[in-house]
């Protein structure tokens, strides 16, 4: 096959700096028209699709509270009125004003479910990668610990940390809390959290342009791929995301049980992978190859998109002849597709 | 006093995916590109308990050995680079809201691909440019221009407007400022002079610098908007 | 050579990685084929004050730009009547000056340009964000990329002016994004990229006066010719690809994940070489082997070993056993050993044979218009 050289994308035409006085830039410092929005749609929780940017003023209106970037700023006149902090989309919940940034790293949320690396391992934690300003912690006593969920810790435990999680190990988690500088305090106090194998790590965080993974009802699902079983995808709000040959469902999540079960899990920390036949990772690579896809056609990753992304990839064969990588030129073509049948 | 009309502008947005934010600017023949990352976390420094109240920046120039008409390999320890490092790291200290990252870095670093004047001016715009595309909130951008007198070419020395944008020649022949506003004009965040002039001079220069950055913070702010409504078009909701 | 940074992946993950790169045929984490080479963008000609420029990126993000500048600088051999060429020793104590020149040498500069150059008018600076220039890494791709330029002996008899003068040709590649893969195959294109569209202005002055040359940039010439027809003037600038080795099997174009779980990884510098036939036949310039960061990773701990997944500790010499018999199927560990000496063969031929890896670039190159 031959190397596919693209041309570089053409750059915007250049602006002269054309001599201009009066009123059209100073409008840009001061007594800027604020924005009509009053004019947005009511409601819980609505969206606009214009363009704030940093040191516009938003409203001077004392009605609304400031919310996510925002500051306030008082003027000549000194009335104090709500500006932009970032270049995004301005969103009104009830009397609340806040601003969506086109593109921002990941900030934790409690209960938000994240995938993260260890980069670091302390006397009684771990510090976490969760794509985040900062790094998360994960104590040793938000962990599930085998022999069941009520043991105490002990000083043995802690000297055996890294039989838990060592380095560079990957783990699926919730956010339990967040301390006051913005850091996560994550937990993996459950059955489906914990220590992952048997799979592919892949991350959209750093591809930029305000797509991504977003927050939704089920970041965890099955996808019944054509040939290789099932496939197991973690989306982690904060881009990272896991794909993984299927592991059977654990029976019975009663509280009873979960003491039992976690007693039983043996293979919770273990590192060793199961068998994975090789139709199963051509699947897992066809899943991801769909999910950067999505990412560079800027269509939301979320479990909806994703299946539909893999549906319309087996189409793209057979029409297109059996091909499993997906850059560039099929993968607009799986986009589209996706886009297409939504409407 | 207009911009020179000879410099055509150009400004982009997000040129580099793997970049937490970066951009590409273009003032007349220098041509500079900006990547931001961050914030991230600052690697512990060994024996500074106390974390910081703030996020750090920190700023890298490096000017390729190509930019000038010469080829001319910079080191970084030159304490000219060192210098432009300083005052940018510190004109966006007030300006980005430090607050909200406490003990992270943010990392500002400039690659300098041609140079012909306004050079500590460009890299300014670029690195703001750069800090929007990341999503680092900012109490406004931080724009800057460079003025020049000609006081000492003209017959009637008091009459003698001062020169906008100066491109290389220029620089090397007029005393020249570097002024940057944020948030008003009347808000300078950044005034550099490496050149000596009468001190009487000086004022008309920094109006004059002053009503440049206002024009170019509208150029920088229509920028911005453009690629704004770009990703908004292309990003199905 | 030193290795680059280390590996942020799991030994799950890298037994993962590397059971799918042994399969037959292998799967790769994107489903490229063995040979498929990721798409990349590429410009030239972008900065107007160098000789010539290129600028790529590749599908990761990451990218690099090129500028080529060429100063005229005076030589300060002598070349002698049986045509060795003296030069200043070590010590300084060079023997002759500009003028000393023999008489009896031949006049016709275009013929006996041959051998007249010299390695050190050429200088290649790489510059990556966050090293110093004496970091290992920048070091060594420098060297790396330096030598597969003067291999073939020709570029540096191009910048030969007269016997007083020559070209000094500056490269300057500036890494602008983090060095998160290992950057040589992505700074070997754009260099590749940025020579083939250098142009050198036309020389008026003739024999050994001070050199003159033609202000008018049309009349000047590549410093690469590219005629359509004759393949003697076939000279294209070197280009160095990756390959690397997992068991039997061989991939191009690594990424950086398939990197980290390589046995071993070699850099490989090819450039047409010119045959009657007008064929483009590849000749290696340079090999050299890379340590590969899998060695760097640490083992997994086998689940039988894992006291909090329901193992127990065994004896020293038990454990051995248990990983031995293992052999990295199911646990991670790092590769020993070296390379076989048939996988190299195949590497190479990989990426020199028709219709192989080595002619897929050079010719996705060539289509970059300058």
């Amino acid at each position: 096959m031959p190397i596919s050289v693209l041309p570089p994308a053409p750059a915007p035409a250049p602006f002269a700096n054309k001599p201009q006085y009066g009123h059209s830039l100073d409008d840009d410092f001061e007594d800027e028209d604020e924005m009509d929005i009053d004019s947005l749609p009511t409601g819980h929780q609505r969206t606009s699709q214009t363009i704030l940017t940093p040191g516009q003023l938003v409203t001077q209106d004392p009605q609304w509270m400031r919310g996510h970037g925002t500051f306030p700023l008082e003027d000549r006149n000194s009335v104090t009125g709500i500006h932009s902090t970032l270049a995004g989309t301005l969103q009104k919940t009830n009397k609340l004003l806040s601003i969506i940034p086109l593109r921002a790293r990941y900030t934790p949320e409690i209960g938000e479910l994240v995938i993260g690396r260890i980069v670091e391992v302390q006397s009684r934690r771990w510090k976490v990668d969760v794509a985040a300003p900062l790094l998360a912690n994960l104590l040793l006593s938000s962990i599930n610990l085998p022999g069941g969920i009520l043991r105490k810790r002990t000083s043995v435990d802690e000297l055996n940390i890294r039989s838990y999680f060592s380095e560079g190990e990957l783990l699926v988690a919730e956010v339990q809390q967040l301390f006051h500088d913005g850091s996560a305090s994550l937990h993996t106090r459950s059955l489906k959290y914990g220590k992952l194998r048997n799979g592919y790590f892949l991350s959209v965080s750093g591809m930029g342009g305000g797509s991504g993974v977003v927050r939704a009802k089920r970041q965890i699902f099955t996808i019944q791929t054509r040939r290789g079983g099932e496939v197991d995808c973690i989306l982690g709000v904060n881009g990272y995301i896991w794909l993984a040959k299927h592991v059977a469902e654990k029976e019975g999540v009663g509280m009873n049980k979960l003491e039992e079960a976690a007693a039983a899990d043996t293979g919770m920390y273990s590192s060793q992978n199961d068998e994975i036949g090789a139709e199963t990772r051509g699947e897992i690579g066809r899943v991801g190859g769909c999910i950067r896809a999505l990412v560079e056609g800027g269509v939301k990753v979320e479990e909806g998109t994703v299946k539909r992304a893999y549906e319309a990839s087996l189409e793209v064969d057979e029409v297109d002849g059996e091909e499993d990588y997906l850059g560039a030129e099929r993968g607009r073509t799986v986009v589209e597709m996706v886009l297409s049948g939504r409407g | 006093m207009p911009l020179d009309s000879s410099s055509y502008s150009i400004a982009q947005l997000s040129t580099q995916a793997a970049a937490d934010g970066s951009s590409y600017l273009e003032m007349g023949l220098t041509k500079i590109i900006c990547t931001v990352h961050g914030p991230r976390e600052s690697p512990t420094r060994s024996g500074s308990s106390s974390q910081s109240p703030g996020a750090h920046i920190e700023t890298s120039i490096s000017i390729a050995g190509f930019s000038g008409t010469d080829r001319k390999r910079h080191g970084r320890n030159d304490k000219r680079t060192q210098e432009m490092q300083h005052t940018i790291s510190s004109a966006f200290s007030s300006t980005l809201f430090t607050h909200l990252y406490p003990h992270s870095t943010i990392t500002i670093s400039l690659h300098v691909l041609s140079q012909d004047g306004s050079l500590l001016a460009a890299c300014l715009n670029a690195a703001t440019l750069a800090l929007v595309d990341a999503g680092v909130p900012m109490s406004d951008y931080v724009v800057a221009c460079t003025t020049g007198s000609t006081a000492s070419y003209a017959g009637d020395g008091e009459e003698a407007d001062p020169l906008l944008d100066l491109n290389g020649l220029e620089e090397q022949e007029l005393p020249f400022l570097t002024v940057g506003t944020s948030g008003g004009e009347d808000k300078v965040n950044v005034l550099i002079m490496e050149t000596r002039v009468q001190v009487g001079r000086l004022e008309a220069m920094i109006s004059v610098g002053l009503d440049g950055c206002r024009q170019i913070r509208g150029m920088l702010d229509r920028v911005v908007r453009e690629h704004g409504e770009r990703v908004l078009e292309a990003r199905v909701a | 050579m030193a290795p680059y940074t280390n590996i942020p992946l799991s030994p799950a993950e890298l037994s993962y990685l590397h059971n799918s790169l042994s399969q037959n045929p292998p799967i790769r984490p994107d489903g490229r084929s063995p040979t498929q080479f990721r798409p990349l963008v590429a410009e030239t000609d972008i900065l107007p004050s160098t000789n010539g420029s290129a600028r790529i990126c590749f599908a990761d993000g990451t990218e690099a730009v090129v500028g080529v500048k060429a100063e005229v600088e005076q030589s300060r051999t002598f070349v002698s009547a049986t045509g060795e060429v003296g030069a200043e020793g070590v010590l300084g104590l060079g023997a002759g000056g500009v003028g000393d020149v023999d008489m009896d040498e031949e006049d016709d500069e275009q013929t006996s340009r041959a051998g007249k150059g010299e390695e050190t008018w050429l200088e290649v600076a790489i510059e990556i964000p966050g090293m110093r220039d004496d970091d290992a890494l920048p070091v060594f791709l420098s060297a790396m990329l330096t030598e597969a330029l003067l291999a073939d002996g020709e570029l540096k008899d191009r910048l030969w002016i007269n016997r007083r003068f020559h070209w000094r040709l500056y490269i300057d590649i500036l890494l602008l994004s983090q060095p998160f893969s290992y950057p040589l195959p992505l700074l070997s294109l754009t260099t590749h990229l940025a020579l083939l569209s250098t142009r050198m202005p036309a020389l008026l002055s003739e024999k050994d006066e001070d050199p003159l040359f033609n202000d008018d940039w049309e009349a000047s010439h590549f410093l690469y010719p590219q005629s359509e027809g004759r393949s003697e003037s076939q000279r294209k600038p070197p280009v160095t690809l990756l390959v690397m080795s997992v068991g039997e099997n061989i991939i191009a174009d690594p990424s950086r994940e398939e990197l980290a779980v390589a046995d071993a990884v070699v850099a490989i510098s090819v450039a047409p070489s010119s045959t009657p036939d007008n064929e483009m036949v590849l000749k290696t310039l340079a090999l050299r082997t890379v340590d590969p960061p899998s060695r760097l990773t640490g083992a997994g701990v086998p689940t039988a070993l894992n006291t909090t997944a329901g193992g127990t500790s065994l004896t020293a010499a038990e454990a051995l056993v248990l990983r031995e018999k293992d052999q990295g199927q199911t646990v991670w560990r790092p590769p020993r050993g070296g390379v076989k000496r048939a996988v190299i063969t195949r590497m190479i031929k990989l990426v020199t044979e028709q219709g192989g890896v080595g002619q897929e670039v050079l010719e996705g190159l060539a289509g970059v218009e300058t």
